[in-house]
């Protein structure tokens, strides 16, 4: 009886500690195929946009945790935008938890080429997309008059592309083309992100943020990464 | 027990795959290829094409099929034209855009010229213009050569110019049968002349048409779309039809040129090849649209994939019902 017991506990005790070994091993795979992305990510996506559908962007404490995953792999210049301004009232919010985190209308440098010690975050609405493309042309229109006398000719030629990317800045909209844009939400489509800022952007839509998952997160990253961009040649 | 759960999905779900083909590509070889070895989608031709003269020789040999003819070798378009259960023709999306990715490595995956990959892709969007025509899609938007494209050798430019061109003739008489309306935005100044000729020509023939409108993106850029509009609308202010105080998204949207179209807005954009951009097509224009990327590449892009495409349109109608209203925006 009592080898049969003490068989018995030394087997239980096998079994938990073998079961122990393979739940550190398997915590310390995670660690290594972690570390691993981030090596592979920090450095090729300079700028990430995340697009949440209005309805879905109401849950803070979701947006949230989607950010601390971002800054745990090593992105720290994100866009958020939802079509209806929804995240730009969270904002307060969002700081008072994610406290390493700037504005983008804080950091005065490159925001691509800042020290990586913080997140930059902007957020953006649909207010920012096609209203300020107009807001910008016309900001050239009143300049372009103001060198000329009135009801003498307008110089056509003075709208061009550059010009138009200086006038948005002035109007407040700095952040630059995202590498990468997420859309979350159960529509395929970037809901009016800003036109100007999206020619060469990747696209993925990730599905609802109800069901966010980290895996399809770093997948989505990580295949970024290994696109070529031929920018049309 | 913990959960094998792995932190990395396994599975892209995200992008459509195409199915898994049985035969094997031929090896890549991009200068020689001789008649012996083609593909049975093209019709035969007499000829060895080699790397110097690839582009000259496949221009003067395009063959000639019309949009009422079968392609050699097919099966019967008429067949194909079908349109399956699954869709619902009151829920097809009124414009589609297309951004026509893959021809060059579908080419170099078959060791065929570049050139033929182009060919290959124009059958392709001879079957997707039928199958509109069939199942009443009313605006195709086609992205068929980017402001960016000039950075490609002169060669595949001139190639690629000359196929626009060759083909749009071969087809004006169903064209005009079928009551096509042809559009071009784009840039047209620095097109051969030839082809702004034959453009202009083509627009004003089918001017009236109402069946189906194809507008083909040439020399286009979504910023330089954007642009003009400012342009435009300067111009409106200094001839006083505006006031300079009136410039809004909604003025400056009227001045795109996309305005050629009773429906400006592509309702669903499908882009081949795998590839997750917009590339500087439609900028303005896509706020709203679904997008379909599709690993396929653009000639192998046929009747099933464009009916996946449809179809994923149509179940996020069903479910969301028409266009976004005019949301409360902040």
């Amino acid at each position: 009886m009592d080898f049969r017991d003490g068989a018995h506990n030394l087997y239980h005790i096998i079994v938990a500690i073998g079961y122990l070994g393979l739940q550190l091993l398997w915590y310390f795979m995670q660690i290594i195929v972690s570390v691993w992305y981030h090596i592979s990510i920090v450095g090729k996506l300079r700028y990430l946009a995340v697009v949440i559908e209005s309805e879905e962007a109401h849950q803070t404490s979701k947006v949230i945790k989607l950010l601390q995953w971002l800054d745990s792999v090593g992105v720290k210049n994100v866009c958020l935008y939802d079509m209806n301004g929804v995240l730009k009232k969270s904002k307060d919010t969002i700081f008072q938890i994610m406290k390493n985190a700037k504005s983008i209308e804080e950091v005065n440098e490159d925001v691509t080429h800042h020290a990586p010690d913080h997140m930059t975050l902007e957020f953006v609405s649909y207010v920012d997309g096609k209203e300020a493309v107009a807001k910008a042309a016309n900001l050239i229109f009143v300049e372009n008059f103001k060198r000329h006398d009135i009801g003498g000719e307008l110089d056509h030629q003075i709208l061009l592309e550059s010009h138009l990317n200086q006038a948005l800045q002035i109007v407040g909209c700095k952040g630059p083309e995202p590498d990468l844009l997420l859309v979350y939400g159960p529509v395929r489509s970037h809901l009016g992100f800003p036109p100007w800022r999206i020619r060469y952007t990747e696209i993925v839509h990730m599905g609802s943020l109800n069901f966010m998952r980290y895996g399809s997160l770093i997948k989505a990253i990580y295949n970024f990464t290994k696109v070529r961009h031929n920018y049309g040649t | 027990m913990f959960s094998l759960r792995f932190p990395i999905a396994l599975k892209n779900n995200l992008i459509t795959y195409p199915p898994k083909r049985t035969t094997k590509p031929a090896p890549s070889s991009h200068y020689l290829h001789s008649i012996n070895s083609q593909s049975h989608l093209f019709p035969s031709q007499s000829m060895i094409v080699t790397k110097c003269d690839t582009m000259a020789v496949v221009a003067n040999n395009i063959p000639k099929v019309a949009l009422g003819d079968e392609v050699e070798g097919g099966t019967s378009l008429d067949e194909d034209l079908t349109m399956p259960a699954e869709l619902k023709m009151e829920l097809m999306p009124k414009h589609v855009a297309v951004i026509m990715d893959g021809n060059r490595r579908w080419a170099e995956m078959r060791g065929l010229p570049l050139s033929e990959g182009h060919v290959a892709g124009m059958k392709s969007l001879k079957r997707m213009v039928k199958l509109c025509l069939s199942w009443e899609i009313k605006v195709l938007t086609i992205f068929m050569f980017s402001t960016d494209n000039w950075a490609r050798s002169k060669v595949e430019v001139e190639f690629l110019f000359s196929l626009v061109e060759r083909i749009v003739n071969s087809e004006i008489e169903a064209i005009m049968r079928e009551r096509i309306k042809i559009s071009m935005i784009g840039d047209s100044s620095k097109l051969p002349e030839s082809l702004q000729r034959m453009i202009t020509n083509v627009e004003e023939s089918t001017k009236n048409h109402s069946k189906l409108q194809i507008i083909a993106a040439i020399n286009y850029g979504g910023k330089h779309d954007v642009v003009q509009a400012c342009k435009s609308v300067t111009k409106k202010v200094q001839d006083g039809l505006l006031h300079l105080e009136d410039i809004n998204e909604n003025i400056v949207e009227k001045e795109l040129q996309t305005n050629c179209t009773e429906f400006p807005y592509p309702d669903l954009l499908i882009r081949t090849s795998g590839e997750l951009r917009v590339s500087n097509f439609l900028l303005w224009q896509l706020a709203y649209t679904e997008f379909f990327f599709n690993q396929q590449l653009w000639p192998d892009f046929g009747k099933s994939e464009f009916v996946e495409a449809l179809s994923s349109f149509q179940k996020r109608q069903r479910r969301y019902g028409g266009r976004h209203s005019s949301p409360s925006i902040q």
